[in-house]
């Protein structure tokens, strides 16, 4: 099973946490947004074959909301971390 | 005939001193404690143990070490037992499988004469026309290939589960397992070492054991017990999973492990040649000969013939002379002599010995009555010798599974003739005969090289580099002038070499295809036996090098494991509410709804919705999620995630809301009353509340939580409805809280201690009647309650259950979040356009997905319908229909809930309708059941009590 770093309880079984699915900012406001950017925020994923940056919850623990890093072809995962909001800036910027 | 058991030795694990008897097929047999089922047997001179799977072919003991499928037996309800490993116990009664009517005279045995119209893929090619012919054939196939009798009778099992922990995890208690795990503790880790035989020792205990070799690894239990490591025997490593999690089981019992490190040290097995007749019993292995000689005290025969590609088989000769067993002659492929002082003592047993000789075929009429030997090089004439049993030892394969589930790479060495593996994964140490040919010196010390490098948690080296290889498997793949019988590659799948050059001729030609289609190593021992052959096999016949072919993938479980096992207890965990015992010791009829059990009813749902129309009732609502959000951001965050607005709501007031997803799909619903400025009070639906607390927490910490603090009190509170014209009447005498209309009016929250208990009141109406939410500390619940009830039962008041509750709010046309509503709902569409305010100054979620709904108008519409029908026909989820003048009616839309109202008497319920319809009252449409058309008519609001007169009463 594998194991992820809940950056407050530290590691645990992934059985522990609920998948969040991929980091995906929302366009805000989201009236600011074009159709386009609304569609892909709302239904494109890039279902990378590599490194992605993903939500996970820890469900059976503290409750906290955080970013993996992981690689989907090998499971490893590289970073775990607590949301910043200059994460949601430096994204947006780097879609548009 | 002469006994089949020897003299006691040291090493020998049958205690003689204590007989068992049992039975097999009905006859009456003895053998010792310490014996396995097919020792036993073996002993007594049985030698066909089984039928196979197609062919129904007479089988006999081949592997002895728990691998191959020829041994399986039903004991009692318990099929595919491996005879060969399953200690025997006295009085057991043990079946043959597969065999009908019996063992000896299996009638089915006639599909091997028939067996060319059982060509490779028959499955796939036959059978299938005429088609309706096909379910008698199914029939017919799935008893003719039967594996064994499932009694749906049996009672079921007790199995539990284990959680283990180890640094290193040593699986394999050979030398290599052995010195490894000694090697980790001695560095200080935690150490598990797990073995799937009855002791450790692995290899050297049937393998020519002697005194210095017992007490070389009883000095290892010592020092592993004496450092706190844990021993598991008889329990077999079925898998490994992602960061080294790895599942065992042990009998009933399965344990998930989480290694630091794990060295894998489970040595190799034997695996046989093809050639006519291969599977004949009184074939064996020549391990399973040195099993049954040197544990169990067993001879496999009198007169044996031995077949080798190395000096194993040698070794085995000598055992088996020094045994008393006649060994008539010794092929060995190798040209070369043998070894000298193995060759002299066979000479002087008179035993012939052709060097560069394999075997093409055995033959007889039960088991085996005699052998070809012929010569590699096809130079000489082939030598026919009569004999009771052949012991074959020229393939060794090493148990990788392990190490290819986590990652390594097979490799495969032309020179071995083996897999050897590459790549290995970080925390992946290999030790002993896995990693390839060595001696037992060797192994001891690769063990100790491997552990420590495992306890160091450095990197996986190779720590087998440096040591000589010593060939020891054949390079032969099918016998030279191999004829006369079926050869046989996969023994559990009854597939010949014949058949896999078919199927490459046929275009089966990739390893993985061949696979599916021949079905060759898919069955019980997962190719273990078939599968290296079959590689060579379809590389031969494809022109391919063997490492071009490459390999199937292994998965988990490496052994057959028992759904007992994997299903583990029966554990649904449930949450049960504060006053559970209350419902319980009153003849609540109990329900599950989402993670709670809740009451149903309490014997009459209809007197239930009477008392609550008529006087009062009493439900208990406990499971509604439960929320405190406080801080400065709440009413922000609020019109975030609510479709409502939520800044201009006072204190003291409570208001419905809808929470949406960005694609404006309903997500959840409850009431938010506004506590104070900065502290709120927020409800969620029962079976919802955790997912969202997950979704509101989500959006939180994702940015919207500027000054918020969310605190889940669903499980430390509890909450009631009281609800009824008279449960004022009944509150107010509890409490010095002024409930009249006027100091406390309809969706309006008060604070108030009731008998002394402090809750927080909301007067809500989700039945349509005069009501009060009391929700209060989970430790008072109980009292509470009961005070409540009592109270309550000179005005008419009965406690009421989910069910009338649910009868309740139809009458008033409410709907429910997940029963009315689906994964596709919007609020314009479910008819509650007025609780979304699209002109808020916050961006909610599901605004711009609702802002395009408002623009073009949902196309489905929830609406309550009324119809003479009995609610009792009428079955949730029934179509609603366009008669058509031909063919089949037209699906238009569905029934989402539906119950008889005592109230007014009559059949009503909700259910989706296309806009055009939806729109006007009373439009008629079809519910379809059960191939009648029933009537119904739309109907618009509430049914009961319209105005809300009774709410605001
Ligand atoms: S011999 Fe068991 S699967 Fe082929
Ligand atoms: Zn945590």
């Amino acid at each position: 099973m594998l194991r992820l770093e809940c950056p407050s309880c530290g590691p645990r079984n992934a059985a522990e946490f609920r998948y969040g699915g991929e980091y995906n900012p929302r366009p805000a406001p989201s009236s600011s947004a074009t159709d386009n950017e609304w569609t892909r925020y709302l239904y494109l994923r890039q279902n990378s074959m590599g490194v992605q940056t993903e939500w996970w919850y820890h469900r059976s623990g503290c409750g906290m909301w955080f970013l993996v890093e992981r690689d989907r072809r090998t499971n490893q995962v590289t970073r775990s971390w607590q949301w910043t909001v200059d994460m949601d800036d430096d994204a947006r910027q780097e879609t548009t | 005939m002469k006994g089949r058991r020897i003299e006691a030795r040291p090493g020998q694990v049958v205690d003689r001193a204590e007989p068992l008897s049992f039975q097999f097929d009905g006859r009456s047999y003895t053998g010792y404690a310490g014996d396995t089922i097919a020792s036993a047997l073996t002993a007594a001179g049985v030698g066909i143990l089984s039928r196979s799977f197609k062919y129904h072919r007479p089988r006999g003991l081949l592997c002895g070490a728990g691998h191959c499928p020829n041994c399986l037996v039903q004991i009692g309800d318990e099929p595919s037992v491996r005879s060969c490993t399953r200690p025997l116990e006295q009085g057991m009664d043990i079946r043959s499988q597969n065999a009908w009517p019996s063992l000896d005279n299996d009638l089915m045995q006639l599909t091997e004469s028939v067996s060319r119209f059982l060509p490779v893929g028959f499955y796939y090619k036959i059978f299938h026309r005429p088609r309706f012919l096909w379910p008698a054939f199914e029939h017919l196939l799935r008893n003719a290939a039967g594996l064994g009798v499932i009694d749906p009778q049996t009672p079921e099992g007790s199995y539990d589960k284990q959680y283990l922990h180890a640094d290193v995890v040593v699986v394999g208690g050979g030398p290599a397992g052995l010195s490894a795990a000694v090697a980790a503790a001695d560095h200080g880790s935690r150490v598990l070492l797990i073995d799937e035989n009855a002791d450790v020792g692995g290899h050297l205990r049937f393998d020519r054991p002697d005194e210095t070799v017992t007490e070389r690894i009883a000095q290892c239990r010592k020092a592993l017990d004496q450092a706190g490591a844990t021993i598991l025997t008889r329990t077999s490593v079925v898998g490994w999973y992602q960061d080294h999690w790895l599942s065992a089981v042990r009998g009933n019992r399965l344990y998930k492990i989480r290694a630091g490190a794990v060295v894998v040290a489970s040595g190799a097995f034997e695996a046989p040649p093809i050639f006519a007749g291969n599977d004949r019993p009184g074939v064996l292995l020549a391990s399973a000969a040195q099993r049954l000689l040197h544990l169990h005290g067993v001879i496999p025969g009198q007169r044996g013939v031995i077949v080798t590609a190395s000096d194993a088989g040698w070794a085995v000769a000598v055992d088996l002379i020094e045994a008393g067993v006649d060994i008539v002659a010794i092929a060995d492929e190798r040209p070369e002599p043998g070894p000298p002082e193995q060759h002299e003592t066979l000479t002087t047993a008179g035993v012939v010995i052709h060097q560069g000789y394999t075997i093409s075929a055995a033959r007889g009429a039960r088991g085996v009555d005699e052998v070809d030997l012929v010569p590699v090089d096809g130079t000489a004439a082939k030598q026919t010798i009569r004999c009771d049993f052949v012991a074959l030892s020229t393939s060794w394969i090493p148990s990788a599974e392990l190490a290819t589930m986590a990652g390594a790479r097979s490799h495969y060495d032309e020179t071995l003739a083996e897999m050897t593996l590459e790549d290995l994964p970080e925390g992946i140490f290999l030790a002993g005969r896995v990693a390839g040919p060595c001696t037992a010196e060797q192994e001891w010390i690769q063990g100790s090289a491997a552990g420590t490098a495992a306890a160091a948690g450095g990197p996986s080296h190779d720590s087998t580099t440096g040591t000589t290889p010593i060939p020891r498997s054949s390079q032969i793949v099918v016998s030279p002038g191999s004829a006369g019988d079926k050869r046989f590659v996969c023994f559990c799948e009854d597939v010949t070499d014949t058949d896999i050059e078919t199927a490459v001729a046929e275009g089966y030609d990739r390893i993985e295809l061949l696979k599916r289609y021949s079905t060759v190593g898919m069955g019980p021992c997962q190719g273990r036996m078939c599968g290296l052959n079959s590689i060579r096999l379809c590389a031969q016949n494809t022109g391919q090098s063997v490492q071009e072919t490459g390999r199937t993938t292994g998965r988990p479980p490496v052994t057959p494991v028992s759904l007992g096992a994997l299903a583990g207890q029966k554990m649904e965990p449930v949450q049960l509410s504060a006053i559970h015992d209350w419902h319980v010791g009153h003849e609540a009829r109990l329900m599950v709804a989402g993670p709670w059990m809740r009451p149903e009813h309490y014997g009459t749902p209809e007197d239930e919705v009477r008392a609550v129309r008529e006087a009062a009732g009493l439900i208990d609502v406990s499971p509604l999620g439960k929320l405190k959000l406080t801080g400065p951001g709440v009413a922000t965050l609020l019109e975030r995630l609510y479709v409502n607005p939520w800044k201009d709501l006072r204190r003291g007031r409570v208001r419905y809301g809808i929470m949406c997803n960005d694609e404006g799909i309903i997500l959840d619903d409850g009431v938010c009353a506004r506590i104070s400025d900065h502290e709120w009070y927020v409800s969620t639906t029962s079976t919802g509340a955790s997912g969202a607390v997950e979704w509101m927490e989500w959006w939180r910490q994702s940015g919207w939580g500027d000054g918020v603090h969310i605190t889940d009190m669903t499980e430390t509170h509890a909450a009631f409805n009281l609800a009824g014209p008279l449960s004022r009447q009944i509150l107010q005498p509890l409490t010095s809280r002024d409930l009249s209309h006027g100091k406390f009016p309809y969706m309006r929250a008060r604070r108030a201690k009731v008998a002394g208990v402090p809750c927080l009141l909301l007067r809500i109406g989700f039945t349509g009647e005069l009501g009060y939410e009391i929700h209060c500390p989970a430790g008072y619940a109980r009292y509470l309650w009961e005070t409540l009830i009592e109270a309550g039962i000179p005005h008419g008041l009965l406690p009421f259950g989910v069910e009338a509750q649910r009868v309740l709010r139809l009458e008033k046309g409410h709907f429910i979040v997940g029963q009315d509503t689906d994964a596709l709902t919007d609020p314009l569409a479910a008819d509650a356009p007025w609780a979304v305010r699209l002109d808020k100054d916050e961006d909610f979620l599901g605004r711009r997905a609702l802002t395009r709904i408002s623009e073009e108008g949902p196309r489905q519409r929830l609406v309550g319908f009324r119809t003479r029908r009995r609610a009792d026909a009428l079955v949730e989820g029934l179509q609603v229909v366009r008669p058509a003048d031909r063919g089949a009616p037209e699906i238009i839309g569905w029934i989402s809930s539906c119950r008889y109202s005592p109230t007014l008497q009559e059949t009503i319920g909700l259910c989706w309708l296309p806009t055009e319809l939806a729109e006007q009252q009373d439009t008629p449409f079809h519910i379809h059941v059960e191939g009648q058309l029933e009537l119904a008519h739309v109907h618009h609001g509430p049914f009961y009590d319209p105005q809300g007169e009774r709410l605001r009463s």
